[in-house]
């Protein structure tokens, strides 16, 4: 009888460790969300500002993962999480039966080098640049770096990525000889180090570099807010099905309340 | 009750069913990864054949067309010509482990033989800690100080004008993406070949020197011939670490899908290139797309399979050389 025991304490350790702890106690109705890295500073914040509300407290449990649009909606379309962040809109491909509920709105800034005071770009010179038609600064009028355009973008996978081919590109193509960053971090950091850069980062990310007018309209948070400013995108709340119980509560209260509608302000454009 | 068992003096017999049985565990967890993974990439090598690892178009390209495939699974698009990241993978690569093998075995003879003590006192915990150091760290010391400084002070506007139209050089290159991998896996081949020269039986080395050879002959001659099946496993282990190396390379290498052209001369080491881990980790976002997913799924049973070869490679690399070998 005991010959065996090692092996099989082994067995159910790895057992245990795969299933998993069963959730909490049905009392407290527990919330998770996983997804965009763009939305889980704002839905961190929002979930905070939901639990400061009296009936609230003790009710509701927050846990929240981050790791991309797409993680986010492929965890809530199997049923891992109760929302998925997504920064970018639904796509064809997505599976079936998802709801976008939409939570507030986010600018996609043009940003150089800081020694490139570069004042503003038209639609079409971005156009032009971004797809390797103007390879050169001196092409640029307003540039003060001179020399070759180095293009910084987003992967294939990227909410931002999607969000700029949309607002910015139309059915140009992006140039293939740009290099392609992982997150909005790195493509910041890019920019930063090379005088000769030029890329997109949400509007989060602007510290550091020279942020470009679009349009002649600066990329800030009153702009973006006044609608006056063209690069603005959504963020969203992915549910499988309408929403349901405290995740359609939360929801409800981030799309209507006046209180979510300041937080979503400190550094984000409200849905109205 | 289970620690009357555990503390029991244990039979042989005991032993060996536990330990087989942690074995089995281990070995079972491999073979279940090695068949997942090469059946979640099956669709990709199935759709594109042996044209998978060659060349023609632009594979970023075909990873975005890939991701934006639509939702009937029969319309899914898998085609890809993954040329250029397989080769950034062995140039980067072999590169790096040549490099480092010359300096590792320097650096050994050095500290087994010729560093004064005190000198030796500080190189040896030095360079095992450094095996340690996380990639991450290399990463970000690349992304902030090398690839600034390429960028700015190594290529000039005229270099980078000429290839404008085919690849633009920013700093982020094969060159910072070779240096940084070779100090990073130098330390482990370093630690291996000091191992293996200090096995060399002492008699061996003093029958040398009996008869007049000097130090550096006999180390030449008689220490690093015998210790060639421990070099030939040092560069195993550091071309695995360098093959799986993701995190650091995707911060430096340029995040490009291209194959950087030797005839360009000394523009070849300007431009940039990403190996197949880098694109792993850059397009980890995509895995919920079902085509997308098994196309990395793809990348990683590529990786996967070249290391078990690596590992029979250098098994067979090491037959010849141990007629000469310490036998332990």
């Amino acid at each position: 009888m005991h010959r065996m025991r090692l092996p099989a304490v082994i067995l159910i350790s790895l057992v245990v460790l795969t299933v998993g702890v069963p959730a909490a106690s049905a009392k407290v109705a527990t919330i998770t969300m996983s997804g965009s890295t763009s939305v889980a500073p704002l839905a961190a914040k929002l979930a905070k500002g939901y639990l400061k509300i009296k009936k609230n407290k003790g009710k509701v449990r927050f846990k929240l993962a981050q790791g991309g649009s797409d993680v986010g909606v492929a965890d809530v379309a199997a049923g891992r999480v109760t929302i998925g962040n997504s920064s970018r809109d639904a796509k064809p491909s997505d599976p079936g039966g998802l709801v976008f509920n939409p939570i507030a709105k986010d600018a996609i800034c043009l940003i150089t080098n800081p020694s490139n005071n570069l004042g503003n770009l038209t639609l079409q010179q971005v156009q032009d640049i971004f797809s390797g038609k103007t390879v050169s600064w001196s092409d640029v009028p307003g540039a003060s770096a001179s020399g070759p355009i180095s293009l910084v973008v987003r992967t294939a996978a990227s909410g931002t990525q999607d969000a700029f081919q949309k607002i910015f590109m139309g059915s140009a193509k992006v140039a293939s000889s740009a290099a392609q960053k992982a997150s909005n971090g790195l493509v910041q950091q890019a920019v930063k180090g090379d005088r000769n850069a030029i890329g997109y980062v949400s509007l989060d990310f602007v510290g550091g570099v020279n942020a470009v007018s679009y349009r002649g309209v600066a990329c800030n948070l009153r702009n973006a807010k006044s609608g006056e400013y063209g690069g603005v995108r959504n963020f969203w709340m992915v549910t499988r099905g309408a929403a349901v119980g405290a995740a359609a509560k939360f929801i409800k209260w981030i799309q209507t309340a006046a209180a979510a509608q300041r937080i979503v302000a400190t550094d984000w454009v409200p849905l109205r | 009750m289970a620690r009357a068992g555990l503390t029991r003096p244990w039979t042989d017999r005991r032993a060996e069913r536990t330990l087989g049985a942690v074995a089995s565990i281990v070995l079972i967890l491999i073979a279940t990864m090695v068949v997942f993974v090469l059946a979640k990439a099956w669709p990709s090598f199935a759709h594109n054949g042996l044209r998978w690892f060659g060349g023609g178009g632009n594979v970023d390209d075909q990873l975005k067309a890939i991701f934006n495939s639509p939702a009937d699974p029969n319309k899914y698009i898998y085609t890809l010509h993954a040329w250029p990241l397989l080769y950034g993978t062995a140039l980067t690569t072999f590169l790096a482990v040549g490099a480092g093998l010359v300096f590792a075995t320097l650096a050994a003879i050095f500290i087994v033989e010729f560093a004064p003590p005190r000198a030796r006192a500080v190189l040896e915990p030095v360079v095992r800690l450094l095996a340690a150091v996380p990639s991450v760290i290399y990463g970000l010391i690349g992304i902030l100080v090398l690839v600034k400084f390429v960028g700015e002070h190594l290529i000039s506007e005229g270099r980078k004008a000429s290839v404008i139209y085919v690849i633009q050089l920013s700093g982020s290159s094969l060159l910072v993406a070779v240096v940084i991998l070779t100090v990073m896996i130098t330390p482990i081949m370093i630690a291996i070949i000091v191992d293996a020269l200090r096995s060399v039986p002492r008699g061996w080395v003093e029958g040398s020197a009996a008869l007049g050879a000097n130090r550096w002959r006999t180390m030449w001659t008689i220490s690093v011939r015998v210790a060639r099946p421990a070099i030939v496993a040092a560069a195993v282990l550091a071309t695995a670490r360098a093959l799986g190396e993701a995190i650091m390379l995707s911060m430096v290498s340029g995040s490009v899908g291209f194959a950087p052209n030797p005839l360009d001369g000394l523009t070849f080491f300007f431009e940039p290139t990403r190996p197949l881990a880098a694109t792993i980790v850059d397009n980890a976002e995509g895995l919920s797309v079902k085509p997308f997913g098994q196309t990395i799924y793809a990348f990683a049973a590529v990786l996967l399979v070249s290391s078990l070869f690596l590992s029979l490679g250098g098994w067979a690399a090491k037959q010849p050389l141990k007629r000469y070998a310490v036998r332990t």
